[in-house]
This record gives structure tokens, C-alpha cells and sequence, in this order.
């Protein structure tokens, strides 16, 4: 199986000039997405992004697939650095609104098909329809689907058509940009039953993207936390669930309304993201953080922390 | 003595297809000083609902066509005219949007837009108004709320618009707010900081609020009552605790039931299978049977059944399951 691996992984964006900035020959501003992000993906695991909006997770997932090049840094797949989305398809991506990743034109099995046919030209064609009925199958779709049209379907069965699009390859990793969060929760669940199901019976490697802690925390094997472009904390599921050490990780926790439990006591966090263009220069979380002293304004590193994983806080050092 | 008390409204909206009841039969009460929850999926009606209340449609072709909708001291909302009900709304009941832009003008600074709101109901100055202003920015916790006064709408975050659009909502002291999914477009952080505020707000000078959302956890937090909402009609209510704890209608079940945090991580989630109903030609009888776990022939039988208590108990908790009323005769 091969592996996914970032490496100090950076993406920035320059942002537009006026005439005025070019005349008077200010300097380009560039907004850091992504900036310095270490991550190692394990084969058979299901890996979750979390951050609030603007945190970068949808443009690392990106760069995870080749989708968009990194400004700096490496993403390493089976070994070799990826240059761009894989010839053989072994990297797939799912996206949020499965409507506008469909082709509202054609059938569903004729779009599948068309893809079997791009991995698989050797494929005879006669086989082609059949692959097609399988992969329905591997999603839990009627081999009718195959008949339909995009719009003729309802959003969860459109949002598992997607997901048939990106096993056609038989692909070794998928990620999945917010796969769930325009679905009603009743169809939610179907959605994460079966990309539970995919990663346990095929062994398909998941990395999950999502701002919905309680999904993350139910599904995912080790989970990652980004702020403003950052890998704040990465630590296994249950440990990053059962002892939060970043003190955003724990605001984010706290802030997740339970139906079993009427207000939380934690005390909120303050303050909305800061401005992209205006980040802090030591830690990003500093402005909002409750325990933020004058040390938090050095640049802060990933210190280790259990298996493989790290927080990003001087003073999170773990008890033990 | 209740602030807002709606008997059996009907709303309905022309499509192509026919006449869709987005909302048919629906009653509930809300107290002062109350915060009342509507959740259900989306079609379900609880937009639909209080949007009709105020008669906001947004141009959609749509109308109220029975039921009425009693506010305290004014009457029955649905037997206005609409330049009575236009001065009812924002000065008796104030509507909060799901999405802050919409709701603000891209054109206008922040402080015009909150002393016009002001000034259209109350005959003061505009300085006055400004000072008014002010202090409804504050109200709603905005740091430098004199800077803020001189801004455009797109130069504020999300979370500051929707405080904003809460201040626009608070201007004339409502009696009743009604928020549609407030924090819907907002992360989780900000989230809890407005439910924080909108709950404040109820705290300090006993405003009513009807919140609807589709998140469970978010009713769980601040309303006190609630109700559960599924192809048009309220299937079940009562407080918060009670129906989250011990939820009596087999929907309200399977919901609680499809959310992840409820079972362990081994075990799979349990889903409702199918879709909701067509709204221009329901189904016979209860609603949900068609994908109730729990159904029996009579399920699908006669009008939709109406809310009934349980087990006697006077807690106002109540549900339209036939086979707990059956279970309640029988005992």
C-alpha cells in the first residue's frame, strides 16, 4: 500500500494589487493557506482535518491530491513526489456538493462507465457495464441508479454516486472535502456508514475533512486540528477527544453543542479568526487564547506528543 | 398567558407541479420570556412556519390559507392587513435570517442601516438615533462599536454581521424574535457565542425567541421547549429535556438515533431510510409510516394523526403517534 506523506508543506496565495500598490512598487502580500504542514498519512487509517472556515484544510486536501501544487515543501506518494493527480488514479477526491461535481447531461452509468474506461482501457466494453453494477453495488445503490439522471436522485443518493465516481479507479486513498455537511443528518449517517464500510472491508485509506467535531470524532482513526493555516494538534482520536492539550482543540470541543447535556460550563472563547492579512507573529491562536502569555509570542513548533503525533503549544507539554 | 399562540396554520405555495402544504395543521404556544426550538430536515416546514407568521414569503408565491396566529395585545396576525402587519413586525416580532448578508444593505454603512430601523418607528433626532445605535452594539458585545457604526457590511466577519443583524433585530425592543437558523453559516466557536447572546437577551429583559434549526445540539443548549417538525406538521412536543431524554414519536427517535455520538465507534449509525414525502400529494394518515420502523396498518390510515399527551402526565409533552395513544388506552 502505498503512503501519503507532507512534508513542511506550504501553499500561499498573492493577493490582487491596485494600480496604486504597482506604481508605488509596494511589496506582493501573500495569504499563507497552508504553511509548514508536517503530516503523515498511514495506510487502512482514517485520518480527520478539522479547523473552522478559512483554516486551509479544503487546500491541503487539494495538494494531497494533486489537484493544486504546493508553494514550498513536498507531498511524497509511494515514494515519489507528487507532481500532479495520479496517472492510475490511486488518489480520488469527494466533494461537498455532489450536484456540481455530476454531469447533469448524462446518466449516471454513463459517467461511471466513461471513467472505468479512462483507468481501464483494456477493459472490453461489454465489461465496462458490469465494473459499473459492482461499484453501484460496493455504495449500496440499485442497479437502476445507473439509468437515472443526476437530478433524479436525492442528495444522499447523489453524494454516494460521487463516491462510486472516485472507486472507479479502485483507488488506495480517498479524501473526502466535507462529504456530509449538505446532507440532513438522517442521510449523514448512510454517507459515513459506508465510507466506514469502504475503509474496513477494502482497506481504503480515508483522510475525512470536516468542521463537524462529533463526526470527526465517531469516524476517524487519528485526527488532525488546523488553525489558520497550521497543524495546531495531531493526535489518535480518543486521545485528542479524551485529553484535548491544545487550548483551541479544547475551545473547539467545548463549543460543539450535545443533545444530552444543556449548556456547556466551559467558558467560550473570545474573538473571531483574525484576519488572514494581520496574523499573529508567534502563536495564531494567541489573540483568543485564555492562557496566552508573553512566551506565546515566539513562533511555536510541534512539540511530540503520544504516537506520532503533536501539539503545537510551549504549554501543552504532556504531565507525564 | 401565552405571547404567541398558533392554531392550525396552513400555509401554502403554487410549484409547477400543484399546491405543496408546507405547512398543514400546525399549533404551538410561546410563552414570555420562553426560547422555543422548531427543528426538523429540510422541507420539513419550521421555515415555512415563521415565516408565515410575519408573512415574510419573499416573493415566493405563497399565502396562508387558515389557522390563526394570536400575539398577545394585537390579535390574530393572519386577519392583517399588510400595513398592519408591517407595523408589527420588527417593533412586536423581529425576524433574525439565516445568512446575515442578505439581510443587510452592501450599500449602506452599519449605523444608517440600524438608525433607519429606528427612526421609521420612533420620532427622534438623528443624533439621538445614533446614540441608540451605539448601544445596541454594545449590547451585542461588538468591540469599538464607533468604528463599526462607519463600516459597510462586507467589511465585517460573519459572526459580526450576524451580531449586527441581532442588534438591527433588538432595535425596538421586540417582544418576539424569531431566528431561522442563526448560526448555520457560522463555525462552532462563534456559534456558541451567539446563542450565548441571544440567551442573554432573554435572560435580562425576557424577550421570546423562536430558534429554528436542524441542529439537535443547539435546541439541547438554550431553548426550553421544543418542537420536532416532519413533512409540514409538529409530530412531536414538550420541553427540551423530556423529548431529547425520552423522545416518544418514532421520528424524533430515528433522529436522535442517525447522530453520531450516540453509539460507540463500532458501531454503525442507524440511518432513515427513504425520503420525506411529497408535499402536494402526502400519504394517508401519519406521515413518517412509510418509513417508520415501527408501523402498523392503521399507521397509514385516515387524516394525520394529532398531538396527544402521554401517559397522562401534564408536563406538555405531547406526540402524534397512534400506536403511544393506543398504548395509553390500553393502560
Amino acid at each position: 500500500m502505498a503512503q501519503l506523506d507532507f512534508q513542511r508543506v506550504e501553499r500561499r496565495f498573492p493577493v490582487k494589487r491596485g494600480l496604486l500598490d504597482i506604481v508605488a512598487r509596494r511589496d506582493r502580500i501573500y495569504l499563507h493557506a497552508v504553511r509548514g504542514v508536517d503530516l503523515r498519512v498511514s495506510p487502512g487509517d482514517i485520518l480527520g482535518i478539522v479547523g473552522e472556515s478559512g483554516c486551509g484544510k479544503s487546500t491541503l486536501a487539494r495538494i494531497g491530491v494533486g489537484l493544486q501544487q504546493s508553494d514550498g515543501g513536498q507531498v511524497v506518494f509511494d515514494g515519489r513526489p507528487l507532481a500532479g493527480p495520479d496517472p492510475a488514479g490511486r488518489l480520488q477526491m469527494v466533494f461537498q456538493d455532489p450536484y456540481s461535481s455530476l454531469n447533469p447531461r448524462m446518466t449516471i452509468g454513463a459517467q461511471l462507465e466513461e471513467v472505468v474506461a479512462h483507468y481501464f482501457p483494456k477493459l472490453p466494453r461489454a465489461r465496462r457495464a458490469a465494473r459499473v453494477a459492482e461499484i453501484l453495488a460496493e455504495v449500496s445503490l440499485d442497479p437502476e441508479t445507473a439509468l437515472k439522471f443526476p437530478h433524479a436522485l436525492s442528495g444522499g443518493q447523489r453524494q454516494r454516486v460521487s463516491i462510486a465516481r472516485a472507486l472507479c479507479p479502485d483507488p488506495e486513498i480517498l479524501v473526502a472535502d466535507e462529504p456530509v455537511s449538505a446532507l440532513d443528518a438522517s442521510v449523514q449517517a448512510q454517507i459515513i456508514n459506508l465510507l466506514k464500510r469502504l475503509n474496513r472491508e477494502k482497506g481504503l485509506t480515508i483522510i475525512f475533512i470536516s468542521h463537524d467535531m462529533n463526526v470527526v470524532r465517531y469516524l476517524c482513526d487519528r485526527v488532525a486540528v488546523m488553525y489558520l493555516g497550521e497543524i495546531v494538534e495531531l493526535q489518535d482520536s480518543q486521545d485528542l477527544f479524551g485529553d484535548p492539550r491544545h487550548p483551541y482543540t479544547r475551545a473547539l470541543i467545548a463549543a460543539v453543542p450535545d443533545v444530552r447535556h444543556a449548556q456547556s460550563l466551559a467558558e467560550p472563547i473570545t474573538g473571531e479568526i483574525p484576519d488572514p492579512f494581520a496574523i499573529p507573529r508567534g502563536c495564531r491562536f494567541a489573540t483568543r487564547c485564555p492562557f496566552a502569555e508573553t512566551a506565546c509570542q515566539n513562533p511555536q513548533e510541534m512539540l511530540p506528543l503520544g504516537r506520532a503525533g503533536g501539539v503545537r503549544c510551549w504549554k501543552a507539554i504532556p504531565s507525564d | 398567558m401565552s405571547l404567541l399562540s398558533i392554531h392550525d396554520l396552513v400555509a401554502e405555495f403554487d410549484s409547477p407541479s400543484g399546491i405543496a402544504r408546507a405547512v398543514d395543521g400546525v399549533s404551538f404556544d410561546v410563552q414570555p420570556g420562553e426560547i422555543f426550538g422548531i427543528v426538523g430536515e429540510s422541507g420539513c416546514g419550521k421555515s415555512a412556519t415563521c415565516r408565515a407568521i410575519l408573512r415574510l414569503f419573499g416573493g415566493a408565491p405563497a399565502r396562508i390559507a387558515g389557522g390563526r396566529i394570536l400575539l398577545d395585545g394585537v390579535g390574530d396576525l393572519a386577519a392583517l392587513h399588510e400595513r398592519q402587519l408591517a407595523q408589527v413586525r420588527g417593533r412586536d416580532v423581529a425576524f433574525i435570517f439565516q445568512d446575515p448578508l442578505t439581510a443587510l444593505n452592501p450599500t449602506m454603512k452599519i449605523g444608517r442601516q440600524i438608525t433607519e430601523v429606528i427612526r421609521r418607528h420612533q420620532n427622534i433626532t438623528r443624533a439621538k438615533a445614533r446614540a441608540a445605535a451605539l448601544q445596541l452594539l454594545r449590547d451585542v458585545h461588538i468591540t469599538s462599536p464607533e468604528r463599526r457604526l462607519d463600516s459597510y457590511p462586507h467589511e465585517l466577519s460573519g459572526g459580526l454581521r450576524q451580531r449586527v443583524v441581532i442588534a438591527m433585530a433588538l432595535a425596538l425592543r421586540p417582544r418576539l424574535i424569531i431566528a431561522d437558523e442563526p448560526t448555520t453559516a457560522l463555525d462552532v466557536t462563534v456559534q456558541d457565542q451567539i446563542l450565548r447572546l441571544l440567551k442573554e437577551r432573554r435572560d435580562r429583559l425576557g424577550t421570546s425567541i423562536i430558534l429554528i434549526t436542524h441542529d439537535l445540539g443547539v435546541v439541547s443548549q438554550i431553548c426550553d421547549r421544543m418542537a420536532v417538525m416532519y413533512a409540514g406538521r409538529v409530530v412531536e412536543t414538550g420541553p427540551v429535556r423530556e423529548v431529547l431524554d425520552s423522545p416518544s414519536h418514532p421520528y424524533t427517535q430515528a433522529l436522535l438515533a442517525a447522530l453520531p455520538g450516540q453509539v460507540g465507534r463500532e458501531q454503525a449509525l442507524t440511518p432513515i431510510e427513504g425520503a420525506p414525502p411529497s408535499l402536494i400529494s402526502p400519504p394517508p394518515g401519519c406521515r413518517f409510516a412509510p418509513r417508520c420502523k415501527l408501523a402498523q396498518p392503521d399507521c397509514a390510515i385516515g387524516p394525520p394523526p394529532p398531538l396527544h399527551a402521554r401517559d397522562g402526565v401534564s408536563s406538555g409533552h405531547v406526540d402524534a403517534c397512534i400506536l403511544n395513544e393506543v398504548a395509553h388506552g390500553a393502560a
